[in-house]
């Protein structure tokens, strides 16, 4: 059941704009952060750890999170319009599979970006002349962020199911993440879920934030995703469906 | 053949406001029933419950033998096929790509697809953007969608609402020839009384929630009384003269009816009358429409 919804979900977005937003979008923190670095390579001097920090910096603190919440508009867009709640909730599928078939869509789109990033995060520091290879623990933190952003996209396909308008959950997974920012400077980042992300990428940081463990950080990113998409499927089993 | 759909005392409140109260449905297999009200009757709320699209509030549903319910659900969405409000679709997609994600969804081959192309006649425009469809075109997709895997259910809610003329005739024919041709049972609501008359095998009238009338569409036209009209010489003396001997005379609007056609008081009405030195003029019979049912019914002027 649920391949069927997954391959039923990837057919809506063939010529869709997710893929083009998905490519474009991430190039533009990459060069605010490399151009940054590049104004102030006096103090930055950790070389490819000093470009994550400034790459890192805005994509996960201003993109990342309205990213994803593009994605989830986007996806609950095509129901919200032309009736098409009707037509998935007519369809003989658990409501579980269409949100769990939405999520893995969401997922690896996700998992695209966080790809791509990396591969700009690259590009930039050989463009700039850092010497070599990146330090290979970059692609862990690229993976946690991964991991970071599951309860985002829960939270943020939650919110876009609700909210009718595309660019209200946007803006709330803005404020969100800046938000998250600031409660990660004062060491709370596992209670709030747009944090998440911002500690599993190790976001403006050059020493492992996550150093103390990572099982508080699954187990946190665990608990939220699980919070978020149980509400979700109890909203879609027990409310009337307003097409 | 027993009922394919039947509910009982379903109701739907929101807040306080009663918009489904305590309807009895009786849809027989292979009819084809016209869910018939005035705009804003509860026809809609009725079948998006039947879909469970929307949660009743009181009262039980029953479709092919099975309750409704969220462990029944999926069996019985798999057997029904339905066009509620609207018709859906994806418009950055082609006809065809939105009919292979429902196939997907409900799990049928894709030889399904132009199976039900070639029924509403769309073989032609299938590779086209839904986007650039015109409403007729989108609604048999709609319908197209809706058949499927041949679902042994029809829910259609007002499917020839914004089409043209040529188009209401197409779609009629089209919905007149499911249940003999594919054993579809077929409930369709509509406020257009004419329509659900050239359609329709059974009849149910609902009215601010209520169901004031359900049956087949002959017992509906054997509501409609005939009448005799009457014109003499002098109507009001005559009037008080059958009503006198006791006939079925009546007095409105200033014109004189017998309601009754029997021939043996209609020959004591004529007799009496011209015995009495009144020349009868006119003998006419005439018959309540169904639009005179209707407003009898629901107390509302139909909408036309």
């Amino acid at each position: 059941m649920l391949t069927r919804c997954i391959s039923a979900e990837s057919r809506k977005l063939c010529h869709s704009m997710i893929l083009p937003a998905c490519l474009l979008i991430p190039i533009i923190p990459a060069i605010m952060g490399t151009f940054n670095y590049l104004q102030n390579q006096g103090i930055l001097e950790s070389e490819w750890y000093s470009l994550w920090t400034q790459n890192t910096l805005f994509y996960a603190c201003f993109f990342f999170a309205p990213l994803i919440g593009l994605y989830c508009s986007y996806l609950w867009r095509l129901e919200h319009r032309h009736n098409n709640w009707n037509m998935i909730m007519t369809a003989p599928v658990p409501v579980s599979c269409l949100f769990f078939a939405k999520l893995a869509v969401i997922l690896a789109i996700t998992l695209l970006t966080q790809i791509w990033m990396g591969a700009l995060y690259l590009i930039c520091g050989k463009l700039v002349g850092l010497p070599g290879f990146c330090p290979p623990e970059i692609i862990l933190w690229l993976l946690r962020g991964l991991l970071g952003a599951v309860p985002i996209c829960s939270l943020q396909l939650l919110l876009s199911m609700k909210i009718r308008s595309f660019s209200v959950p946007i803006g709330i997974a803005l404020i969100g993440s800046v938000t998250g920012m600031l409660i990660i400077n004062n060491d709370m980042g596992l209670i709030w879920p747009y944090s998440l992300m911002l500690l599993g990428m190790n976001s403006n940081k050059t020493e492992d934030s996550l150093a103390g463990g990572l099982l508080p950080f699954l187990v946190s990113a665990a608990v939220f995703s699980l919070i978020f998409c149980g509400l979700s499927i109890w909203f879609l089993k027990h409310r009337d469906v307003n097409a | 053949m027993g009922p394919v759909i039947a509910t009982e005392s379903l109701t739907k409140k929101y807040k306080e406001k009663v918009v489904v109260d305590q309807l009895d449905l009786r849809v027989p297999g292979g009819s084809i029933y016209g869910f018939l009200g005035p705009n804003g009757a509860g026809k809609s709320t009725t079948l998006k419950m039947l879909l469970g699209l929307v949660k009743p509030t009181a009262g039980n549903i029953t479709i092919l033998g099975k309750e409704v319910s969220s462990k029944n659900r999926l069996t019985i969405l798999s057997s029904t096929g339905s066009l509620i409000e609207s018709p859906a679709y994806y418009g950055h997609l082609s006809g065809k790509e939105n009919l292979q994600i429902i196939c997907t969804l409900k799990n049928l081959p894709e030889t399904e697809i132009p199976r039900v192309l070639q029924i509403v006649r769309m073989k032609d425009q299938q590779n086209k953007k839904v986007s650039q469809y015109s409403l007729g075109m989108k609604q048999r997709l709609g319908l197209a969608a809706a058949l499927l895997g041949n679902p042994k259910i029809l829910l259609l809610d007002e499917p020839t609402n914004g089409l043209d003329p040529a188009g209401i005739q197409e779609m009629r024919e089209l919905i007149s020839s499911l249940p003999r041709t594919f054993g579809i049972t077929v409930l369709i609501s509509s406020h257009l009384l004419s329509e659900i008359d050239q359609m329709a095998t059974h009849v149910g009238i609902i009215n601010q929630g209520e169901l004031v009338f359900q049956d087949s569409l002959s017992a509906l036209h054997e509501h409609s009384r005939s009448r005799l009209l009457l014109r003499t010489s002098d109507d009001q003396r005559s009037f008080s003269y059958l009503k006198h001997s006791g006939l079925p005379a009546e007095w409105k609007n200033g014109s004189l009816s017998l309601r009754t056609l029997e021939d043996n008081r209609i020959m004591q009405a004529v007799s009496l009358l011209v015995n009495s030195g009144i020349g009868v003029l006119r003998l006419e019979e005439q018959q309540m429409s169904l639009e005179d049912i209707f407003l009898h019914l629901t107390g509302k002027q139909v909408s036309l």
